[in-house]
């Protein structure tokens, strides 16, 4: 009840300095304000890219295929078809030797245009087995994804995104156009959810030469009618390549065998292959190095909180040491009147806290004000939790009180009778 | 708490000095005053004679270098700071030469500072300090800031504030001191009647006119009591 007392008496007070003690205020407005605005657009970050992993799929390894440097020296054979990459007896072997695994998916994709008419689109059909569907969480939307079935009698369906089939001028009912992909003519069966990935995710999940356009059709299907050799056109020469397999989804039984069994992996790879045709991805890997950053991302902000803080406590500490010299006398009329020592300090505390619990109230409207725009401007994902609002308050009190206490043990050491004289 | 019938307010041999070795200069040497419940004293000397530093005393604000002083029956001397607080706020109302009001609080929020710090709730404040202001007739003016007055309003509510409290010792320091002769009159017989109500009242001036309005007359000159003399009636 007295402080509730001496609350309502520092609000009087700090109305009769209202200006002052608004300007007083913006050191702590601006160094919360900036703090949450960080934390928001950071966490916001921190959520995209844990999402993105986790679409990779948590208990994932993904090899891909990939073109090795090219060997440069003099005698060097070259042949006409380049072959690298996986093999179907890499796939064999880590199916039969490495423990672990729920299962291992083989992807043979290739870049191919699709036609209608005289509309031309460049696609990259991968050949996947029914079960890459659900181990890469990739969402069919309408229609169905494929089958065993598919996989068994070698049907040439495909599942697609709805916009290849747009970009080629058809609009009427995707499910069931006949799709051609150079001599190809895929059935549609299913239409892929629209899904964006963004940076190394994109990167990670498709091979090196992925096209914007992907179609998925049964992996079976493509080894029977297409066969391992390709050729695709890069700028102005015709290249051959000969590739296995483009892809392998290792999906891992439980999750704590995901190291272990990248390990192994490795081992097996690097055993079966001469030169580094090959990548892994490993996104349980790429979340822990990501929860690195994060750990020095958070140290960083946590550095600036405290420098904008201190210097905004540094500012309330030396206004309040003015506003004390000012009202001496009314310390000394105070102290005259009956007010006990702790009366001054409590009441110079109380309101140094108000004021910078004010700021940090201020600073997270402001705070949370400036989330908004920064989204609104860089199109960034933020992410704005009541905890950092909870956070910065109690930082903010706490940095009224450190630069309070001074000022008002100062107002209450005054002398009454100097103080009464002061002019 | 207050011995009953003894003076209000005993000092004895109060001796004050400031400075030590060859730079001490001697403020007080020696006063000896005994004031009585319901009494009207004045205590005049010019500046310089040491009556600002004997009403530091009295009003519990200094500590005496030598001596004894007792008021309302506590030993002053012997007590902690916090105590000398309480002692102020129960037992003396201020009146200060130059009104000290605090600026930006209103009239009224003045005069409910004593209470305040008495821990007087909220309702009864406002009642208390309104009676108080209604008493010295600025019961109309108590929204307004100390500045929007005129100096006999401010040292009205500055007489409002010291007695909202009840204490039972006025200490007026150069009450007149900051107005016109036509003012301080008004606030002299403001006085007078708070003394006729029964209030012991003391007053520090160097104004033989402020003076004369006391029954009794302590004249100070370098820091001893030069005449202590009671008038029987005022014509």
């Amino acid at each position: 009840m007295r402080f509730l007392e001496f609350a309502a008496l520092a609000v009087r007070n700090l109305r009769g300095y209202a200006l002052r003690s608004f300007l007083t205020t913006l050191g702590v407005v601006f160094g919360i304000a900036s703090v949450v605005t960080m934390m928001a657009l950071g966490r916001g970050a921190e959520d995209e890219i844990l999402r993105e992993i986790d679409k990779l799929g948590i208990t994932n390894v993904i090899i891909n295929s990939v073109k090795p440097p090219e060997d440069t020296s003099a005698n060097a054979t070259r042949s006409w078809t380049v072959k690298y990459g996986l093999t179907f007896a890499d796939f064999d072997q880590i199916e039969e030797t490495v423990r672990g695994l729920r299962h291992a998916l083989p992807v043979h994709s290739y870049v191919e245009r699709a036609w209608e008419g005289s509309k031309r689109e460049d696609v990259l059909v991968q050949g996947v087995t029914p079960s890459y569907f659900t181990a890469t969480k990739i969402v069919v939307a309408r229609g169905r994804g494929l089958t065993v079935a598919d996989e068994e009698a070698r049907r040439p369906v495909a599942v697609v995104h709805q916009q290849l089939i747009r970009a080629l001028g058809y609009y009427g009912d995707p499910l069931g156009y006949d799709l051609r992909v150079g001599e190809q003519i895929y059935e549609v069966v299913g239409i892929l959810e629209d899904e964006e990935f963004q940076g190394f995710i994109r990167k990670a999940l498709s091979s090196p030469d992925r096209r914007d356009n992907e179609i998925y059709v049964p992996y079976a299907t493509v080894l029977t009618r297409i066969g391992t050799k390709s050729t695709s056109r890069k700028s102005g020469a015709y290249e051959s390549t000969d590739i296995e397999l483009n892809q392998i989804v290792v999906e891992v039984a439980d999750q704590v065998n995901v190291a272990p069994v990248a390990r192994m992996l490795r081992t097996l790879l690097e055993n079966l292959h001469e030169s580094k045709d090959y990548e892994l991805v490993v996104p349980l890997e790429l979340l822990e190095q990501r929860r690195r950053y994060q750990a020095v991302f958070n140290i960083a902000l946590l550095l600036i909180a405290g420098i904008s803080l201190l210097v905004g406590g540094i500012g309330i500490a030396n206004i309040m040491l003015a506003t004390v010299t000012e009202r001496t006398r009314e310390i000394g009329v105070r102290r005259a009147i009956g007010a006990k020592r702790k009366h001054i300090m409590s009441q110079f505390l109380i309101e140094t806290v108000m004021l910078s619990a004010a700021g940090g109230i201020l600073g997270v409207a402001v705070g949370y004000a400036g989330t908004l725009a920064m989204e609104w401007y860089t199109g960034w994902q933020a992410q704005f939790t009541p905890d950092v609002a909870l956070w910065a308050l109690a930082v903010a009190c706490g940095v009224g009180i450190l630069s309070g206490v001074f000022p008002a043990w100062r107002a209450s050491k005054l002398d009454p009778i100097q103080a009464l004289r002061y002019e | 708490m207050s011995d009953a019938g003894g003076p209000l307010l005993d000092a004895r041999n109060l001796h004050r000095w400031y400075g030590e070795g060859e730079a001490r200069v001697e403020v007080l040497r020696g006063i000896d005053l005994s004031v009585e419940q319901g009494e009207y004293a004045a205590i005049v000397g010019a500046s310089g004679s040491g009556k600002s530093t004997l009403l530091s005393i009295l009003g519990c604000l200094d500590r005496p270098g030598e001596g004894t002083y007792r008021l309302a029956g506590h030993d002053v001397l012997s007590l902690r700071d916090d105590k000398l607080s309480e002692l102020r706020l129960r037992e003396i109302g201020f009146v200060f030469q130059s009104f000290q009001l605090i600026p930006q609080l209103s009239i009224l929020e003045n005069t409910e500072v004593p209470l305040f710090y008495a821990g007087v709730r909220r309702g009864d404040r406002h009642a208390k300090a309104m009676a108080s202001l209604e008493r010295v007739g600025l019961g109309h003016r108590v929204k307004h800031r100390p500045t929007e007055l005129s100096g006999g309003e401010q040292q009205r509510a500055a007489i409002a504030r010291a007695l909202v409290h009840d204490p039972p010792l006025l200490l007026a320091d150069e009450p007149t001191g900051n107005l016109d002769s036509e003012t301080g009159r008004t606030i002299l017989q403001l006085i007078d009647d708070l003394h006729d109500e029964g209030r012991t009242v003391l007053v520090i001036t160097h104004d033989q006119t402020v003076a004369d309005h006391a029954p009794r007359r302590i004249r100070i000159m370098d820091g001893t009591i030069e005449s202590d003399r009671r008038r029987e009636v005022v014509t």
